[in-house]
């Protein structure tokens, strides 16, 4: 059986989730992607992502108290689950094993 | 505190309200608020606003309506057993699709009836549309055409024209002595020059409208030249051409340094060509001469002259971006305080009209009067509202049959709102099938309406037409959807799935009533109008003008000698057919206008209005039958040493009665021409019905001599016309002939006033055409509805008559109170239109009557035939079942 697939976007969000911890939810999630990686994406797109992680079981979400400046309306705050961690490493762990194989010379990490 | 707080906009909440499924809405509505608010602190309230409005549209996507399952196992979050499914949920969509599609296959009468009014509407305002936006379209497509202008004339005298001309040299002033303009280009048009090829045979000859242009003009305007630039008539002798009428010319040789002659008598050479001009501009000419050979070609036009104005010499000027006009439009006063002499001719005001008014300006001759456009639109508009309400009359009418279907959606939980939204589905699925309807009929019609407006339309698809389209569709689906989804979301669901709901719950017939009111009374107005303008134009054309204008033809004089013209007039008087030949500058009634001071005897001033002037030879009022009141005609002259004026000229000139003026010197044209009044001539219509007769002096000026007039016997005409053009092309063999009687002249007045009437017949007929369809519709209903009651009727002794009677009745009714309502709204139309007129018809209770009973005997005969149908059915099979 194929292991659920994480997209590129999936997993940078994926990410952010697990950098905000316990703390992330559709605002502070887009205000993170934009601080650390420079990209600005629409409201929709960040909402339809968190969704989609949330099918595939790599977050979960909970909805936690509401604030005035949003008319009341409860906050809807995502966790990484142990399957979302597990699949980060794997990722992690693969680059790693891939940029192990690359001849030096073509691509020089800085700093060395 | 703010009174106001700031909110993110209203319908982008809806928007997601509807669109969002209900478990995604909270958070996602919170989140979009809480980045809102900052934004507003941030970029402020409207930049905020529509990144808010931004945001909520990236929500419609089918993506966002489900998500059910939150995460793998449900039961993490509230566990959802029935979620009602948002409104715009495709699964619901497709059930009304469905539904709707029954629906309309069940009736398909209904069904035709409905796509067909409908489409008979929209096509003619699609048609409507698409004739306005030409248009008004007009020189539009300049580039800087909102700082293009044109410089016209309002002359100060008390009777005198607008002229859309100016001085020769105002224009070359206005570009050496002030900086207001970026480029001024002046214009002279020529309507009706001869060009041929030089060395080539005579027969290759043509009659075309000729410009002689200053190149800057050509840079005003955006005519772009195929080969060549606007510097080619820069030079003296050249000429630049469209390429239409190098193909006329040369057919597919490269036109570039060839010599054209123009009236066998001047040669130019092509020094560029330009692409053919588009159909949305009044400036027609394709051929532009150097601006160097206008006074050569005619000396009038030269460059000292300050003392008279032509409406072919205009004067265009591109404004530089922050002038305002007002501050240019000084500069003319102070021009004219420099320059002009003459007290009268410095009475003249100058104004800069900008290049879109020229179209629709009438005073300076404008081709098409804006009220008229949006009278179309309102016709529009109104038919498009008479096919809306047989749409609600037949559906509310049919909303019965469907209480069953509605009550069961209701027990289901379908709240108002969704009834709502579906029925207007259903009703927007006719709407499009109707709109495509429409788009076949407009295409088939344009052919037809091009040719009636001599103009080249054709369906071009732009994002205004389709725009248009699209707005079309929803206001005909919400005009027609919006009455009858509010019946049947009200329905009561006991009572409809009891069979219980009867006529009075769908709001019974006096909303239908009022409506099928409206509709009588929309064709009442068209009806009535037809019948007034039609009135009008016939009174107009069949009045006695007070001159002959029957058996008069023009002919063009192109050479202007006294030896040739009388040779030529005696060719003509021995033709049987002819009764008389004058030389003349115009006929009495004429567009063309010429205009001049007038001073009286001895009083030491010029009048304070401008005298027309008919410059013609002694033949003058023998062959235009004009009637003498005091005095003698005029005696055989080339010069000006006598006057004959008009009854209005002796008013105007102050006089008792026309016995006195006679042996009065009158002085003409700045005291160039002077001469006494030997007779005074009867009042003849010398403007169309619109303007009131003018003062007139007839004097002897040859040269002035443009046209011959020749009478003509009506029995021979054929024989005669025939003598006519042989003579002609015999005296003057490098011209083209061409001739035109003087009623056809006249007719020219109103050309656009029949244009009008056309398209208001069409339109009445169209009205009455759809109302037809809805009360048919209405009838065969009813007679549905009482099968029944007629069997009973019928069983118990009644008659057929009693019957259609019952029928006949209550649409009687309605059409006498259409009647009533029309009445004051086409009065009021048609006086406002009519109050154009000097000379008019009055407005008479018969043609109300006319009217109604137009519109009576219509509806009788629609309704006739369904309720003869249902009072002639055996009333044992009516009333079998029971």
């Amino acid at each position: 059986m194929r292991r659920t697939y994480l997209g590129e976007f999936e997993e940078v969000v994926l990410l952010m989730v697990a950098i905000l911890d316990g703390e992330g939810y559709g605002v502070t999630v887009s205000q993170a992607l934009e601080e650390h990686t420079g990209r600005i994406v629409t409201f929709g797109t960040v909402h339809n992502t968190l969704i989609r992680l949330e099918e595939k079981g790599f977050v979960t979400s909970e909805l936690g108290g509401g604030t005035t400046e949003r008319g009341g309306r409860r906050k809807r705050l995502f966790r990484v689950t142990a399957l979302g961690s597990k699949a980060l490493q794997e990722i992690q762990q693969l680059r790693q094993e891939l940029w192990g194989m690359i001849p030096p010379k073509i691509v020089q990490l800085s700093g060395q | 505190m703010n009174p106001r707080p700031v909110e993110p906009p209203r319908w982008a909440d809806r928007l997601l309200e509807a669109f969002l499924a209900p478990h995604l809405l909270e958070d996602v509505q919170g989140d979009l608020h809480e980045v809102f608010y900052k934004r507003v602190d941030e970029v402020g309230a409207t930049k905020a606003r529509r990144e808010y409005g931004w945001a909520a549209v990236q929500y419609v996507s089918p993506f966002f309506f489900k998500a059910f399952r939150r995460g793998p196992s449900p039961g993490i979050h509230e566990s959802v057993e029935y979620v009602q499914l948002p409104f715009f949920h495709p699964d619901m969509i497709r059930n009304y699709l469905t539904v709707a599609r029954r629906n309309l296959v069940r009736n398909k009468s209904y069904t035709t009836l409905n796509v067909f009014g409908l489409a008979l509407s929209m096509a003619c305002s699609i048609l409507i549309f698409m004739m306005v936006s030409y248009h008004l379209s007009f020189d539009r497509f300049h580039a800087n055409a909102d700082r293009i202008y044109r410089i016209v004339t309002g002359t100060g005298a008390a009777n005198a024209l607008s002229s859309a001309g100016v001085y020769v040299p105002m224009g070359r002033v206005f570009r050496d002595e002030y900086t207001f303009a970026e480029k001024t280009g002046r214009v002279a048009t020529n309507y009706g020059t001869t060009i041929s090829i030089p060395g080539t045979r005579s027969t290759n000859k043509f009659r075309e409208a000729i410009a002689f242009a200053e190149p800057e003009f050509l840079e005003i305007m955006s005519f772009p030249f195929v080969q060549g630039r606007p510097a080619a008539l820069a030079e003296p002798d050249r000429v630049v051409i469209t390429e239409a009428i190098g193909q006329k010319l040369f057919g597919d040789q490269n036109p570039v340094g060839k010599t054209i002659r123009l009236d066998n008598r001047m040669d130019v050479t092509v020094t560029g060509v330009l692409q053919n001009i588009p159909a949305n501009t009044d400036r027609r000419e394709e051929i532009y001469v150097s601006f160097a050979n206008l006074k050569p070609y005619n000396d009038w036009f030269h460059e000292e002259n300050w003392t008279g104005i032509s409406g072919n010499m205009q004067c265009f000027v591109l404004l530089k971006p922050t002038v305002p006009v007002a501050e240019a439009e000084k500069a003319f006063t102070a021009i004219s305080q420099k320059y002009i002499k003459d007290a009268t001719e410095r009475k003249n005001v100058f104004r800069l009209q900008p290049i879109a008014d020229i179209h629709f300006n009438l005073n300076y001759d404008g081709r098409m009067d804006k009220t008229n456009l949006w009278a179309l639109s309102l016709i529009g508009l109104l038919l498009i509202v008479t096919a809306c309400v047989n749409f609600v009359n037949l559906a509310t009418a049919q909303a019965l049959k469907r209480a069953k279907e509605i009550g069961i959606r209701k027990v289901l939980g379908s709240e108002r709102a969704q009834l709502f939204w579906q029925f207007i589905a259903e009703t927007g699925i006719i709407a499009v099938f109707a709109m495509l309807v429409a788009v076949g009929v407009a295409y088939l019609l344009m052919p037809l309406l091009n040719q009636l407006f001599q103009i080249d339309l054709s369906i071009m698809i732009n994002y205004q037409l389709v725009g248009f389209l699209v707005a079309l569709t929803i206001l005909v689906t919400l005009l027609s959807g919006s009455y009858p989804g509010l019946i049947l979301a009200g329905f009561q669901p006991i009572l409809a799935l009891k069979g219980k709901l009867s006529q009075k719950h769908v709001g019974g017939f006096s909303i239908r009533r009022v409506l099928v009111v409206g509709q009588l009374a929309i064709s009442q107005i068209l009806i009535i109008g037809t019948i007034v303008i039609t009135s009008q134009m016939r009174f107009s054309q069949q009045s006695d003008l007070g001159f002959n204008k029957n058996s008069v033809v023009l002919l063009p004089m192109p050479v202007q000698e006294a030896a040739k013209m009388s040779t030529l007039k005696s060719q003509f008087m021995q033709l049987p057919g002819v009764e008389n030949v004058s030389f003349c500058m115009q006929a009495p009634a004429s567009q063309a206008v010429n205009m001049t001071s007038v001073r009286f005897d001895n009083r030491d001033k010029d009048e304070d209005f401008l005298i027309r002037t008919k410059d013609a030879d002694e033949a003058y009022m023998p062959t235009f039958d004009l009637k003498l009141v005091a005095g003698r005609n005029i005696l055989h002259s080339d010069t000006t040493r006598e006057f004959v004026i008009n009854e209005t000229a002796v008013k105007a000139l102050g006089i008792k009665s026309p016995q006195e003026a006679l042996g009065k010197i009158l002085i003409t044209s700045k005291g160039r021409r002077r001469g006494p009044i030997v007779g005074v001539m009867k009042d003849f219509f010398n403007n169309s019905f619109r303007g009131a007769i003018d003062p007139i002096c007839l004097r002897a000026n040859l040269g002035e001599y443009g046209n011959c007039a020749v009478k003509i016997n009506l029995q021979s005409r054929r024989e005669t016309l025939t003598s006519l053009e042989k003579i002609w092309n015999t005296s003057f063999p490098e011209f083209i002939y061409s001739y035109q009687f003087v009623d056809d002249q006249v007719a020219q007045f109103y050309a656009l006033d029949e244009l009008i009437l056309k398209l208001i017949q069409f339109f009445a007929i169209i009205a009455i055409s759809i109302s037809c369809l809805g009360l048919f519709g209405m009838i065969s209903f009813m007679a549905a509805q009482k099968t029944k009651e007629i069997g009973i009727r019928k069983a118990l002794g009644a008659g057929v008559e009693s019957i259609v009677w019952l029928f006949s009745k209550e649409f009687i009714q309605l059409t006498g109170i259409a009647v009533l309502v029309a009445t004051p709204i086409a009065w009021w139309a048609m006086h406002r239109w009519l109050q154009d007129f000097v000379y008019k018809i009055g407005i008479e209770w018969w043609m109300f009557a006319l009217s109604g009973t137009v519109a009576l005997s219509i509806v009788l005969l629609t309704v006739s035939y369904q309720s003869v149908k249902a009072a002639l059915v055996n009333p044992v099979k009516s009333l079998r079942s029971e």
